[in-house]
């Protein structure tokens, strides 16, 4: 009998394929090789693979390869497993213990991008081990769904691309190597499916929804039917979501909606703009504070923030000052253990213990925008009431004081939280914008933490109690200050289309949802957005908001 | 002994692809040459011919490492790395 398990979806497409379960080698004693001979065996191989794919016209991938062929023969490695060796451990154990050492070392110093080459270590050592053992390469027989915990860019390479179908993680996310790899090679993935690894021993046949993330154990006729309606429908989507892409964001009847981009590095300002962003609506910059002893200078963050504005030309760019709180914490900010960071002395709140934080990053960007001769745009995190703006007025004015000859910012605030919704009125009318966050709004108002999985289902922001609040923070508003919105909802196309129909000014996402979002509100007129959303007030939850939206 | 200071300035600082570039370039030098991350850690110097001992310094962007090497060709050593750092590793940098 047929049976579905749902996970994420990481590359597009449909497969269907046998089963074939990869495990990465557990060391079982054997050894027909010395570990030096192994190592160089290991590297050789990767090499060939990167070469592989620098052929294939892949040279970002191709790197991490090179880069793990270098691991391969690192004497750091290499003495830390003879070491071992040397205390009575077999060959093939010693080097992957070493290689765990040494890739817990690298997540243990909090820096996101080599917490990821973590992966990359332990890869390594498992390839030196395979040599140890003499163990053959993996290999695949027939057309296969590829079966892991989670898979190495080197094993995908390294398989026969003819029969690699599909691939079905347990583990992985969107964004891990394995994922940006099927992706970058067309090979449709499914990652996150609790289960997989032990459901898929006992069946003949898998098949993978890579668009809606689901696989088949065993599909039936109805499932094969399901999957190639899928499959069509979802190329369709996608190319009539990418004729939208350059248009403006817009109502049928013509009613214009600023279309901004969040950003999280200056590096991704120039992309957010090619891809069609009227602004930058969101720009987090926690990115200059992470992974670092002592608190980035304000030349630093300088540097950084007027790349983006001059990137930016005539667009608006909003700079998010640092959210820094108790859940990240840094080694150069005070903050005493928290029960509750996301209730704690975080963003704004950490104004009067750490002033020089918030100082220097206002006087960057100030000074950012004398350089660049563009005016900045300015807004605190985490504001409850108009003490907090008050707060965030006095620290902008000090660094007008200090930087002297900088165009004049405009000031807002981000609305998160449930008291600065009840004082919308109060606030608006001390700043030039207000930024509802709707993804720590909706975990505020619904008291649902967002890293608790177990309460996924009441952190959706369609619930009417967070449409109810976004239609008082524009009614508060009136019309005296700008009201956008930078939360996941206004990336997601029901969500967007309730957003317009509130009243918001600007729609603030990844730059990726452009072309879904801008379809999906061009479908109907102002009025009828307008009417739709009144009604999804009324409703009771969630579900039947997202069901009124999408029957329409 | 020689010594330079240097800013990382590639977009997602010593690791991957810059740091294979920098490794490999420190390999062909006759010299051992030692790295420090001073915005991390001033104290902790690896060999620059150590792809996983360059990655273990966290350098992200911005930080400032510090390049040394003993001996008579110890300058030069230093220097070509330093170049090649600033230079941006074949990676495009944005100055200021």
């Amino acid at each position: 009998m047929s049976s579905e398990l749902r996970g994420l979806p990481a590359a597009p497409g449909v497969a269907t394929g046998a089963p074939w379960i990869y495990r990465p080698l557990v060391a079982d004693g054997t050894s027909r090789r010395s570990l030096a001979d192994a190592a160089e065996a290991a590297s050789t191989e990767l090499e060939g693979l990167a070469a592989r794919l620098r052929d294939e016209g892949r040279p970002d991938e191709a790197a991490i390869l090179d880069a793990q062929a270098l691991m391969a023969t690192d004497e750091a490695l290499l003495a830390a497993a003879r070491e071992r060796q040397d205390r009575g451990e077999g060959p093939a154990d010693a080097v992957i213990l070493a290689g765990n050492e040494v890739a817990a070392a690298f997540e243990a110093l909090d820096d996101e991008i080599l917490s990821a080459r973590a992966a990359d270590v332990r890869d390594v050592a498992g390839r030196i081990a395979r040599h140890v053992s003499g163990a053959p390469a993996p290999r695949l027989e027939r057309r296969s769904i590829v079966v892991a915990a989670d898979l190495a860019p080197s094993v995908t390479v390294e398989l026969n691309r003819a029969l690699l179908a599909g691939i079905a993680l347990e583990g992985g996310s969107r964004t891990s190597h394995a994922a940006i790899l099927a992706r970058a090679l067309g090979i449709p993935a499914v990652v996150c499916i609790p289960g997989i690894l032990d459901r898929s021993a006992a069946v003949a046949e898998l098949a993978i929804d890579g668009d809606a993330g689901v696989a088949f154990l065993d599909p039936d006729d109805r499932d094969r039917d399901r999957l190639a309606h899928a499959a069509a429908l979802a190329a369709g989507q996608r190319s009539a979501d990418d004729n939208f892409r350059a248009r403006p964001l817009a109502t049928a009847d013509g009613h214009r909606v600023l279309c901004a981009a969040n950003i999280g590095h200056p590096d991704e300002a120039a992309a957010a703009l090619a891809a069609g962003a009227e602004g930058i609506g969101l720009f987090r910059t926690e990115f200059a504070f992470a992974g670092r002893t002592s608190a980035p200078g304000e030349d630093e963050q300088a540097d950084g923030y007027a790349r983006v504005l001059r990137t930016a030309g005539e667009a608006p760019v909003v700079f998010r000052l640092a959210d820094i709180g108790g859940d990240k914490p840094l080694p150069y900010v005070r903050i005493a253990p928290e029960a509750n960071p996301f209730l704690g002395v975080r963003a704004i709140r950490l104004a009067d213990a750490e002033p020089e934080l918030f100082a220097t990053q206002l006087r960057a960007i100030l000074r950012a925008s004398k350089v660049a001769a563009r005016p900045a745009s300015v807004m605190a995190p985490m504001v409850a009431d108009a003490a907090d703006v008050a707060r965030l007025r006095r620290l902008v004015d000090d660094a007008r004081v200090a930087v002297s000859g900088a165009p004049l910012p405009r000031v807002g605030i981000m609305v998160e939280i449930p008291s600065a919704v009840l004082l919308a009125e109060q606030l608006g009318a001390m700043v030039d914008f207000m930024s509802i966050g709707t993804n720590d709004l909706t975990q505020y108002l619904l008291a649902a933490d967002r890293t608790n999985a177990s309460l996924a289902d009441r952190q959706d922001p369609l619930h009417p109690a967070v449409l109810r609040a976004i239609a008082a923070v524009v009614e508060g508003a009136g019309g005296r200050c700008e009201v956008a919105v930078c939360g996941e909802m206004a990336g997601d196309p029901v969500g967007a289309i309730l957003l317009v129909g509130l009243g918001v000014d600007e729609l603030s996402m990844d730059p990726t949802a452009f072309g879904r979002v801008k379809r999906a509100v061009a479908d109907r007129s102002r009025a009828e957005l307008i009417e739709l959303a009144r009604a999804a007030r009324e409703l009771t939850s969630a579900d039947e908001v997202r069901a009124l939206v999408t029957d329409r | 002994m020689a010594e330079a200071e240097v800013e990382v300035r590639n977009p997602s600082g010593l690791h991957a692809r810059p740091a294979a570039a920098f490794v490999r370039a420190a390999g062909a030098l006759a010299v051992d040459v030692r790295v420090a991350n001073l915005t991390r850690d001033p104290q902790k110097e690896v060999s620059a011919k150590s792809v996983l001992g360059v990655m273990g310094l966290g350098v992200a962007r911005g930080h400032r490492i510090r390049l040394a090497a003993d001996g008579p060709d110890g300058e030069t050593a230093v220097s070509t790395l330093a170049e090649l750092v600033a230079s941006g590793l074949g990676e495009t940098v944005e100055g200021e």
